[in-house]
């Protein structure tokens, strides 16, 4: 039971940062950026890169989340700026053009196979019956705190309160003196970096490999979509829920009620699971569960 | 040496199709349909299960198709109140569950290993003439699709297609149904891609899944709108400039000698900039559509 | 104007590399290999890759076949069936070669082997193991132990080692199918059981999930049998669930151990194909590690060595490099006797080695020994 829970927690922080960046960004720019996952895989291999330079894990980790803000703010002012002025479609599809780019940059710079950081091996964690390892636990932790110091960025602060304003009201806000651009700017480069962050943080478990980027999509716009668009804690219930579901899936024993011992659904299965979930909420409740998503549906 | 030109060339005549299909409901109608590549699937297994069952192997066509149109009126059900970017996730969605279903379901599509030994369409006749046929057909059934997809993008249909992408609250005031258009818009498009599929099985004599990645139809979406979207032979343009890179790369990494995972970077890096360079200079495509000047 | 510069250039690039290639066809005999290059396979692709430099290097160095130049044109199999497809017909139909060796995934040779041999073209398996491959037709033939006799040697290993409950992890194709299947009959005919039983998909970057099913089942060992990534992470995810307080057992060890770090891989058993046997296959080990300054990373390579000297020896054989020849060449160098570096090889009536050879090993010091 413990581990149950221990594993959906883990999936949880594997999502939730990148999960919140996209949703908070994507309150402001209004269009889904396909390309927001692999500023996650960028990081990813960043960190690794730093980290292999020589640089102390914590220092990669932080270095390569800050590159990633900036390549983050960059291409969205060379290219998203350019293609939101026909629409939100045409600017999709560039970012399906700009993560096509930047998977073909990777493997080719860093190849296909993943790339493990040297971590010093260290025997896991037994709490109960459930194990963590220590990276998994830093994890959890650092995300936690993440997300707690950013809410209270969000709802204790001017900076939050503007950046809400501009995600509701884009043209009462401009005209109450808020600087959008620079707010709009911010808040790219912010959502880059918690990507990044995440992304990073992620490739300590699993390595930095070019398809991180391409796993995450379809779970991180289901919790984002899921929690309500520009609904920054509902990013996050949505991912603890898409996790709670891959996880409970997969741990239910059918076996009782087919007359055998073990019965498993196939691994495989969870992802369709979380697309089924989110097709559902889409049917019936396209704003999002908490229905508290900056209307644009 | 010209087997492989003949290759190239039925490879390029089947994706033409594809993207074909996918010009009738993303170029004509504005659809942006993520998870088109399904449809392709769909064609695809259906020929396979056809062979793995016994039943006569050109059945997997029509089933395919039907099949295929199945699902793309279930596709625009679920559009109905959706904003087109979600409607995108959604079927990005769909298509991802289908394959995850083809991967495991071993008893209908062979699980992971595909469905082998799919009958090629001129078994009988010698090589290397069964290879120049099967080209010979696929262009020809281009050729159909093209001038299918042109009286179409002119005619009444075509119209009205254009009108709801550009101006979908003008075009119900006019009395058109949307959702019935857009349906038959998907289920249309999803038809002509399900034979690129069946087209596809015959020719590799091979059904698996890596083909359903959403990979596929983000190079199926390059071809439509590296060409310009909405115009025949601006699609047929993009088909070609796609397959000639795609066919070009192995050929520079053999002169060139750098290895394959380069060469697969290129490739996906050539598509993704061409694209981007595209959309941020000619945003119409090579080949704008040809829209009537008011008189 | 763009369209018709790409044309173009397309057009010169495909003229050049005609007349190059037919250029060399005078003073070389081309033959072709498919190997995963790229995926999760690319250690094991590339080392079988050196294992046929190696054996083109030892045929050249001997005088060649027929007085001519020996290649081997290696193309990537990008670890799935259409990109194997398309080199197949690329050799087949560009390159024009005889006879191709590979891939090894058996998902992807089967598919592959079955164009080959429609093509009337030699397929030669040095790298699956799945028992379709006996299948596959006249000009195919194969030098590495099917799933058959793997799945009996280490069923009776495994057993002979005191276990009687296991938990199984193959990979979700044609070889993992073969592996979980057979082996189960095969355990199950000497006593034991096999309690639980998952097919991994690959590709994937964690499989907490399938392994946490599989302990449910509180197995008294592990078998498991994956591809050099996919496996370094199966390795690692049972490490951090606590598994591996049951002992783990590789079937086919050299490739399911071959991305794991040393720390991890420790004290881990298996069966491996036989690699380097006798007196060929100690002179072969030095020159390999002299050439590439480190040993076998997989038990492969050796196949693909003896694969292209009995090619060439069946060239020299036939007395010429049409696929035809190549078949009554290998027939007769088999009927004569053919020793390599894996061993004597002989091939039975459907080209297929006859006793293969099969190690135990154990994962001791950083490195696989001898059991």
């Amino acid at each position: 039971m413990l581990q149950f829970l221990v594993d959906a927690l883990l999936r949880t922080a594997d999502l939730a940062l990148i999960t919140l960046g996209l949703s908070m960004l994507y309150g402001l720019i209004r269009f889904p950026n396909i390309a927001h996952v692999q500023y996650a895989m960028c990081g990813a291999f960043l960190a690794y890169a730093i980290n292999s330079a020589g640089a102390p894990l914590i220092v990669s980790v932080v270095l390569a989340s800050i590159l990633t803000g900036l390549l983050t703010l960059v291409i969205q002012l060379l290219v998203f700026d350019r293609l939101l002025k026909s629409g939100p479609a045409i600017a999709m599809i560039g970012s399906l053009a700009v993560s096509m780019v930047l998977v073909a940059s990777v493997l080719g710079i860093a190849g296909s196979f993943p790339h493990m950081f040297s971590l010093p091996h260290t025997e896991p964690l037994i709490i109960g019956d459930a194990r963590i390892s220590h990276t998994q636990l830093w994890f959890v932790l650092t995300t936690l705190v993440l997300l707690t110091l950013f809410v209270l960025l969000l709802f204790h602060t001017q900076v939050g309160r503007a950046m809400r304003a501009l995600a509701c009201n884009p043209a009462l806000a401009d005209a109450s003196g808020l600087n959008a651009s620079r707010i709009t700017n911010g808040v790219t480069f912010i959502s880059g970096m918690l990507a990044g962050l995440g992304g990073s943080m992620l490739s300590l478990s699993t390595g930095a490999h070019v398809n991180l980027g391409y796993d995450l999509l379809l779970p991180v716009f289901a919790a984002a979509i899921l929690g309500g668009l520009g609904n920054p804690i509902g990013a996050v219930a949505g991912a603890a829920l898409i996790a709670l579901t891959e996880t409970a899936v997969t741990n239910i024993n059918f076996g009782p009620l087919l007359g055998e011992t073990l019965v498993f659904l196939p691994v495989s299965y969870i992802s369709a699971a979380s697309f089924l979930i989110l097709l559902l909420a889409l049917l019936f409740k396209p704003y999002g569960l908490f229905d508290r998503e900056v209307r644009r549906v | 040496m010209y087997d492989f030109l003949i290759f190239t060339i039925t490879i390029a005549g089947i994706y033409a199709i594809m993207a074909l299909g996918l010009n009738v409901l993303a170029g004509y109608g504005g659809l942006l349909n993520f998870g088109h590549i399904a449809f392709a699937g769909i064609g695809v297994y259906a020929t396979g299960i056809a062979h793995a069952r016994g039943w006569p192997v050109l059945v997997g066509i029509p089933l395919g198709m039907i099949a295929a149109m199945i699902l793309g009126w279930a596709m625009a059900r679920l559009g109905r109140r959706l904003a087109a970017d979600y409607w995108g996730i959604a079927t990005l969605a769909v298509a991802e569950i289908l394959r995850t279903v083809a991967l495991n379901e071993d008893e209908l599509t062979g699980g992971a290993n595909g469905i082998t030994g799919i009958p090629g369409l001129f078994e009988s006749v010698a090589s290397p003439w069964d290879q120049v046929y099967f080209s010979a057909v696929v262009l020809g059934i281009v050729a159909v699709t093209a001038f299918f997809s042109a009286r179409l993008g002119d005619g009444r249909f075509g119209r009205a297609l254009r009108l709801m992408r550009e101006q979908p609250a003008l075009a119900a005031c006019m009395g058109y149904n949307l959702q019935k258009i857009k349906s038959h818009a998907i289920m249309c498009g999803g038809a002509i891609t399900a034979l690129a599929g069946s087209l596809y099985a015959h020719y590799f004599n091979f059904a698996g899944t890596e083909f359903m990645l959403a990979a596929e139809t983000f190079v199926l979406w390059t071809m439509v709108m590296i060409g310009g979207m909405g115009r025949t032979a601006g699609v047929l343009l993009g088909v070609i400039l796609v397959q000639a890179v795609y066919a070009f790369v192995p050929f520079l990494r053999d002169l060139l000698g750098f290895g394959s995972d380069v060469a697969g970077a290129l490739r996906l890096g050539l598509i993704g900039a061409i694209l981007l360079i595209c959309l941020l200079w000619r945003r119409e495509g090579l080949l704008p559509e040809k829209l009537r000047n008011p008189a | 104007m763009k369209k018709r510069h790409f044309l173009t250039l397309c057009a010169s690039t495909l003229l050049v590399g005609n007349l190059a290639s037919s250029a060399w066809a005078q003073e070389t005999i081309s033959l072709g290999a498919v190997l995963p290059l790229t995926g999760p396979s690319a250690t094991v692709g590339e080392d079988i890759r050196r294992g046929i430099q190696l054996g083109v290097e030892h045929v050249n160095a001997n005088g060649g076949v027929l007085g001519k130049k020996l290649q081997v044109i290696v193309e990537d199999s990008g670890n799935n069936p259409t990109t194997a497809l398309t080199a197949a017909r690329k050799l087949a139909t560009v390159d024009r070669v005889p006879a191709v060796l590979g891939e090894y995934s058996s998902s992807i040779t089967l598919p592959m082997a079955q164009y080959l041999v429609k093509e009337n073209i030699v397929h030669f398996n040095i790298g699956s193991s799945s028992n379709k491959v006996r299948e596959l037709g006249a000009s195919a033939f194969n030098i590495i132990g099917l799933e058959a006799a793997g799945n009996l040697f280490a069923a009776k290993d495994v057993y002979a080692l005191g276990h009687r409950n296991l938990a199984l992890i193959a990979p979700n194709n044609a070889y993992g199918q073969g592996v979980a299947h057979g082996f189960t009959e095969e355990f199950e005919k000497l006593g034991g059981k096999i309690t639980a039983q998952i097919l991994y998909t690959g590709g994937q970057s964690t499989y907490r999930r399938e392994l946490q099913q599989l302990a449910r089942a509180k197995p008294d060992a592990f078998l498991y049998t994956a591809y050099g990534h996919e496996s370094a992470v199966i390795n690692r995810e049972a490490k951090e669930l606590g598994l591996r307080n049951v002992p783990w057992y590789a079937y086919i060890m050299s490739m399911s151990v071959s991305d794991t770090p040393a720390d991890i891989a420790e004290g881990q058993i298996g069966m491996e194909l036989g690699t380097a046997q006798g007196d060929l296959g100690k002179a072969y080990e030095d020159t390999f590690k002299a050439k590439f300054k480190e040993g076998f990373k997989t038990a492969f390579n050796g196949y693909g060595y003896d694969g292209v000297l009995m090619l060439a020896a069946a060239i020299e054989q036939g007395k010429g490099a049409t696929p035809a020849q190549i078949i009554a060449g290998l027939k007769a160098v088999s009927e004569a006797g053919f020793t390599g570096v894996t061993g004597p090889i002989k091939l039975d009536d459907e080209g297929q080695r006859i006793d293969p050879p099969y190690d135990r090993l154990k994962y001791e010091g950083g490195k696989l020994v001898q059991r």
